[in-house]
């Protein structure tokens, strides 16, 4: 099975250094285990994704589009000339727009299937076919069978990713890839100011807030704001208290009904 | 007659010399490095005679033993020669002496023997090692008894014969033994004495701990197999006695983790050569498997190779092994090389140790927080941050901003550099992580990107000197960051406290009589040997000071370093466990500390009776109460 | 089952005496260590809700965790049953494709039909595009409501190919998916193939504007409301409002494309074998556990996933795997149980991310007791054993 590894010039969420994303590092991890596999990106700076190289992807295809240029036709002239079964992606950038669009768009250029939060993926029993798996809400996990070529987008659960080895950096290597599409400007610019945190309807630490806030936030401790303290109860009405509580958070199914 | 011993001292003379030509032969394996011959040679018997026997003397009998047997051994040896000069091997008198020696020999050989049998200490090694006795008894024997005859004069040739005999079996068997046995620590000693890859280790001042930069463009990162080591270094581990002091102070082998400072350099010389006698001392506690192919010169880490990853990884890089070792070889340097090759070339890092990378790599803090995060310990109160102007003390902060217990140490010294209206600053937003875990771990790379953009932000500010609380930031700014051609005037708290204690800008009150005991941080106290501040220190807030057993430069780790928090390598015990039993033992109710992750660490212990308290804390305490 | 629940809280609520003179609280005043005690007034000021001139009161918004959780409440159920609002003609629609997780609505859910009544204004109206019929989606805020085929199986495609023919067919002006697995999924399959631009992960929606994150949440970008849009979790109250009629809408049936998907097969999640780190709950034992068989049965019925502090991995009594904590596995969990374990910080650490916590513990000071939503002072091994024998007593129950 051939291999195409969607390199995007993320940037580190906290500290907006250039990092490659960690689902994009799993997804070198998965396709690992599918076959030859060579990662593909389009942006202005090949140095941005030279990080995958120490992530255990030794050949990346560098295509050259100006800042600020829209990705996808380049992309998909790029891989429709590769032509790989088996396209792997984070599921959203990180750092840019963060819509998480692309892998839709090259996926319907390539006539491909997408397969969204993958944590899983081998080879199928047949040629043409491979199996995925698939990460659902709360541990659940759904196993499909789809026929190539298929893009799939990689879930967090996915397998940890290589650590980074800096000698392997040294030993790969960044091929410059010529393909012809038009280059388009990005969609029209959206006006864009800094970030500011609101409070959030319930739930989650302030992402601002004073110092103090954040040192409380940074052990939780959000919720002990009224909470309720049993002291010394008859276990069974403590017992009780907790399956109430454990139904309002929704993590316990109400008891059946009778009947 | 008189000329047997001579001849027999040539023949072992020869013989030694052969088998040290044969053994340098290994060493020529390592790679090349710069050694000052000349101005070895000429230090060495300083370095013998007063480095090396500062750490033997700390084993009363061992040192004893040694001086004697050594002694005896070399001046029996050496005087018997002369005896090839015609006028000596006819003197009664000479030959007197020669017995003299021998006889000192002999009681030497009988303490080694007295060691050694009927029971022999768990942290020696037996195998080989255990013929040392009998051929030195052989060799003393053989020698003093054909010295008397000659001396008296007596004329038995059968007896002479005997004691020749005899005293020829324990000498070949001993110049034998240079190369692979007992005897070859006496000479790789001496050599390694000689070519020490950190000679500066010996010039009297602070200790030489600061690792050794390694160039990232060489084609080969760190150490793969020992032909990536240094000749020296090779040579070093050969000069291993085996006598197992790094082995007794090794806190991950009390801790039962699968790591032996002394396996582990016999290990690394087997690994070099192909017919090593098979190792007889401690095994690495709850060893793990591992597969070791037979073949010299193999890639040495991997669970298909000779010492397994989690071995590797144990080590907290406290350089206690270091500190008691009386052959001066560098355990720590060779375990960072070795985990350079794991980390940079093939990214065999444990996960954790991971995670913490790439934080460090992606976010310069280990934690992946925000940089502007660190001063929330703070808590609003106010805490300048530098500017333009130039001030006394540049307060630099360390992870231990981070965490929400050593906060309050943090709050404690500002507020006590407030009392004292010292004029002082932090970097704020602008300190990064010193890149000391980093470098631990092996990850050169991002302890050179983080080291280089910390000594540029500091070139972009104007102070007299640094201070921080936390030893392993002191100790990257103090020492390693000199490779970059940064020096910098960096203070622990412990010290600049007491400096504004004796200058009288802090009044400590008397705390009223509780018991402390100081717990020595290893990159305090033994990599920058700082270990009187701090107790100078305890002892202004009229605490009643007691000492662990093991303190000082002779302090035991809390388990901390070396990114052993985030390998987490799984033993028996916990580290911090068997150091808060220790200062139990003192009956003190208080632990004084003076770094973050020592408190981190002792604090985590269960079930603890003592309080951990760092300095600054115990301080501001006092100035409250005295006022 | 009619037996009415006891909820200590509003019970202590109601007791709580109104008008002395007490210290103010801010609502959101995190970084006060004691636990404030209720304060009416800035309750209401928090609850008032941006936008519209007329006073609106977001009852979600009481800074009160029990409350805000359960999405039961949020219903404005005990308010005399209020006459349905219809709209006849609607000048436009504005849909909403809830996910429907499990046949129902979620909180998430909720809030769509909010952000889709802000779009709407006075003339529009809202509609859900759902597979399934439901009672729930007029009082939820649907003026009408329209069946999309949903295929059987896993098709995603289908799906989107099925609402991009609705968009079209009733000329939706807006069509607003949750920002969740599936519905962002959704949304994106949709966009590419109406070849419609999507305003993803949207945080604030006004009439005229939408806000959304980007760049690592370093900038927010503001735009006119696009066609289709993605809304963030939280980032508004659910539709509270008087009910609507949900009228039915009817639609054209839709041949689904063939699908190279040639198989899917759930599996479901076994809570004793999730990996920590996505186990929605947690269950977990500390030095405070002696009863391990008791353990293991509780977080069994119970169906969290078994965790545990430090000191039991370290002495063998957990698995290693099962450590909790800043140097074993920081959780992403709803929901902590916390049997006998004191709360040291680099066990806290672990579980910062919990939005709820309870603890059973002996000590009444422990850290852990602190930071509970839920703190039972009590001996674990006797509240373990009435756990499993209250569940035991309701499955008889209801047999
Ligand atoms: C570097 C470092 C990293 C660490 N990382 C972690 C980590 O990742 N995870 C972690 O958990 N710890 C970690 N620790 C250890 C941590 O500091 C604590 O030691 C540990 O979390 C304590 O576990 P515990 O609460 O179960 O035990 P204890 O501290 O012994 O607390 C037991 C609790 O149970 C209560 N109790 C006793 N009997 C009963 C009973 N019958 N019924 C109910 N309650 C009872 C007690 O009141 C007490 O609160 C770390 C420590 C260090 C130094
Ligand atoms: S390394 Fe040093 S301390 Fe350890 S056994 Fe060898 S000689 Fe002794
Ligand atoms: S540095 Fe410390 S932990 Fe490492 S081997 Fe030496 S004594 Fe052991």
């Amino acid at each position: 099975m051939k291999v195409v590894v969607l390199l995007s010039a993320g940037r580190h969420p906290v500290s907006g250094l250039g990092a490659l994303p960690r689902l994009e590092a799993q997804a070198i991890r998965l396709g690992a285990a599918l076959g030859p596999m060579r990662g593909l990106h389009a942006g202005p700076d090949a140095e941005a994704v030279a990080e995958a190289l120490g992530r255990g992807l030794s050949e990346i295809d560098h295509v050259a589009l100006g800042a600020g240029a829209d990705p996808v036709p380049a992309l998909a002239a790029a891989l429709r000339a590769a032509a790989p079964d088996v396209v792997l992606a984070g599921r959203r950038g990180q750092g840019g727009d963060e819509t998480g669009l692309v892998p839709y768009a090259l996926a319907r250029a390539l006539g491909a299937t997408l397969i969204p939060d993958v944590i899983a993926a081998r080879p199928g029993s047949e040629p043409g076919v491979i199996e995925v798996e698939q990460a659902l809400p709360k541990g659940a996990a759904r196993r499909l069978v789809v026929r190539s070529p298929v893009v799939l987008t990689v879930h967090s659960a996915a397998p940890e990713p290589r650590p980074y080895a800096f000698g392997q950096v040294r030993r790969g290597r960044i091929e410059p890839l010529a393909v012809s599409a038009p280059e388009e400007p990005a969609a029209v610019a959206i006006a864009e100011k800094p970030y500011r945190a609101r409070p959030k309807m319930m739930r989650g630490a302030p992402a601002g807030g004073s110092a103090a806030d954040r040192l409380k936030a940074a052990t939780g401790g959000g919720e002990a704001v009224q909470a309720d303290v049993m002291v010394s109860p008859e276990p069974r009405e403590a017992a009780r208290a907790i399956l109430a509580y454990l139904r309002q958070v929704g993590v316990l199914p109400p008891p059946a009904r009778a009947g | 007659m008189t000329y047997a011993l001579p001849a027999l001292v040539f023949v072992m003379v020869a013989l030694a010399t052969v088998q040290t030509l044969r053994r340098a032969a290994w060493w020529r394996l390592g790679a090349a490095a710069p050694v000052a011959w000349g101005a070895g040679l000429l230090a060495l018997p300083k370095r013998y005679l007063v480095d090396v026997h500062h750490v033997v003397a700390r084993d009363a009998y061992a040192s004893r033993m040694h001086a004697v047997v050594a002694g005896g051994l070399l001046a029996a040896t050496l005087l018997a020669a002369l005896a090839a000069l015609p006028p000596l091997g006819g003197s009664r008198i000479y030959w007197a002496a020669v017995a003299l020696a021998f006889g000192v020999t002999a009681a030497g050989a009988v303490l080694v023997g007295a060691r050694r049998y009927p029971k022999r200490p768990k942290r020696l090694s037996g195998g080989g090692f255990q013929i040392l006795p009998v051929l030195l008894l052989a060799y003393a024997f053989g020698g003093l008894a054909a010295a008397l005859l000659l001396a008296f004069g007596v004329a038995s040739a059968p007896a002479l014969v005997a004691a020749v005999a005899l005293a020829a079996g324990g000498g070949l068997g001993l110049a034998y033994e240079v190369r692979s046995g007992p005897m070859r620590h006496a000479v790789a000693g001496a050599l390694h004495l000689i070519a020490h890859p950190r000679p500066r280790r010996f010039d009297g001042g602070a200790p030489d701990a600061a690792l050794v930069a390694l160039d990232l463009d060489a084609p080969r990162l760190g150490v793969e197999t020992p032909a990536d080591l240094a000749w020296n270094r090779l040579l070093s581990f050969d000069a291993c006695i085996q006598c197992g002091r790094c082995e007794s102070a090794c806190p991950a082998f009390a801790a039962g983790q699968p790591l032996n400072p002394k396996r582990l350099i016999q290990d690394l010389v087997a690994a070099a050569t192909a017919d090593e006698r098979a190792y007889a001392g401690s095994p690495y506690p709850n060893a793990r498997d591992v597969a070791a192919p037979t073949e010299p010169l193999f890639r040495v880490i991997g669970e298909g190779a000779r010492i397994h990853p989690d071995t590797l990884w144990s080590c907290t890089t406290c350089r206690a092994c270091v500190e008691e070792c009386p052959m001066m070889i560098e355990h720590v340097d060779a375990i960072v090389s070795l985990r350079r090759h794991q980390t940079l070339e093939l990214g065999a890092v444990p996960a954790k140790a991971a995670a913490t990378l790439d934080n460090l790599r992606a976010a310069e803090e280990l934690g992946g927080r925000p940089l502007a995060a660190r001063v929330d310990f703070a808590a609003g109160a106010p805490l300048p941050v530098i500017g333009e102007r130039e001030v006394d003390v540049l307060l630099w902060l360390g992870e231990g901003a981070y965490d929400l217990r050593y906060g309050r140490t943090l709050r404690a010294l500002v507020k006590l550099l407030n009392m004292a209206k010292v004029d002082f600053a932090v970097l704020g937003a602008e300190e990064r992580d010193t890149g000391d875990l980093a470098r631990r771990l092996g990850d050169e790379a991002t302890y050179q990107t983080l080291a280089r953009a910390n000594v540029a932000t500091l070139a972009r500010h104007r102070f007299k000197r640094i201070v921080t609380s936390d030893p392993h930031a002191l100790h990257a700014l103090r020492n390693e960051y000199r490779a970059f051609g940064a020096t910098y005037e960096v203070v622990h708290h412990t010290a600049f406290l007491l400096e504004l204690v004796e200058q009288g800008r802090l009044a400590p009150g008397a705390l009223g009589g509780a018991s402390v005991t100081y717990h020595d941080p290893c990159y305090l106290g033994r990599y920058n040997g700082e270990t009187e501040a701090p107790r100078k220190l305890l002892d202004r807030l009229g605490l009643d000071r007691v000492e662990m057993a093991r303190h000082g430069r002779r302090s035991m780790c809390c388990g901390g370093g070396g990114g052993a928090p985030v390998s987490d390598i799984p033993g028996d015990a916990r580290i911090p466990d068997l150091r808060m039993a220790q200062a139990a033992e003192t009956g003190a109710g208080i632990v004084a500390v003076a770094c973050p992750t020592c408190t981190a660490m002792l604090e985590g212990v269960t079930g603890r009776t003592a309080e951990v308290k760092d300095i600054a804390e115990l301080l501001l305490a006092s100035v409250e109460a005295g006022r | 089952m009619t037996r009415a629940r006891r909820d200590p809280r509003s019970e202590r609520a109601a007791a709580a005496r109104p008008g002395l003179t007490r210290p103010r609280f801010e609502l959101f005043a995190r970084e006060s260590g004691r636990r404030p005690r209720r304060n009416p007034r800035s309750e209401t000021l928090a609850q008032q809700v941006e936008g519209p001139s007329r006073l609106r009161l977001d009852r979600a918004q009481t800074g009160r965790a029990a409350a805000a959780l359960a999405p039961e409440r949020a219903e404005p159920a005990a308010a005399p049953a209020p006459t349905t609002i219809v709209v006849e003609a609607p000048a436009f629609l504005v849909a909403v494709v809830p996910d429907l997780a499990g046949g129902r609505l979620s909180l998430h859910d909720r809030q769509l039909f909010d952000a889709a009544r802000t779009l709407a204004g006075a003339d529009g109206g809202v509609i859900a595009l759902v597979g399934t019929e439901g009672a729930e989606f007029g009082p939820a805020g649907a003026d009408r409501t329209a069946r999309v085929a949903a295929p059987e199986g896993y098709d995603p495609d289908a799906r989107a190919a099925a609402i991009a023919a609705a968009m079209a067919a009733l000329d939706l002006r807006h069509v607003i998916f949750p920002e969740t697995p599936d519905g962002g999924d959704l949304a994106r399959r949709v966009a590419v193939l109406a070849g419609e631009p999507l305003f993803a992960d949207v945080e604030m929606v006004a009439a005229a504007t939408l806000m959304r994150p980007a760049r690592g949440r370093r900038v927010e970008q503001r735009a006119a409301p696009a066609r289709l849009i993605t809304l963030a979790a939280d980032a508004v109250a659910p539709y509270a409002g008087a009910p609507r009629e949900a009228r039915d809408e009817p639609l054209d049936t839709f041949a689904a494309p063939a699908s190279a998907i040639l198989s899917a097969e759930r599996i479901p999640a076994d809570p004793a074998r999730t990996p920590l780190g996505l186990a929605d709950f947690v269950v977990s034992a500390g030095a405070g556990v002696t009863d391990f068989d008791a353990f293991r049965a509780t977080a069994a019925a119970l169906g969290g996933t078994p965790g545990a502090s430090r000191v039991l991995c370290d002495a063998g009594l957990m698995p290693r795997e099962a450590q909790v904590g800043a140097s074993g596995t920081v959780l992403s969990a709803t929901c902590y149980l916390a049997l006998g374990i004191a709360g040291a910080p680099q066990h806290l650490q672990g579980i910062a991310g919990c939005d709820h916590v309870v603890a059973v513990n002996t000590d009444l000071h422990a850290a852990m007791v602190e930071r509970a939503g839920l703190a039972i002072v009590q001996d674990a091994q006797a509240v373990m054993p009435a756990l499993i024998a209250e569940l035991a007593r309701e499955r008889e129950a209801s047999a």
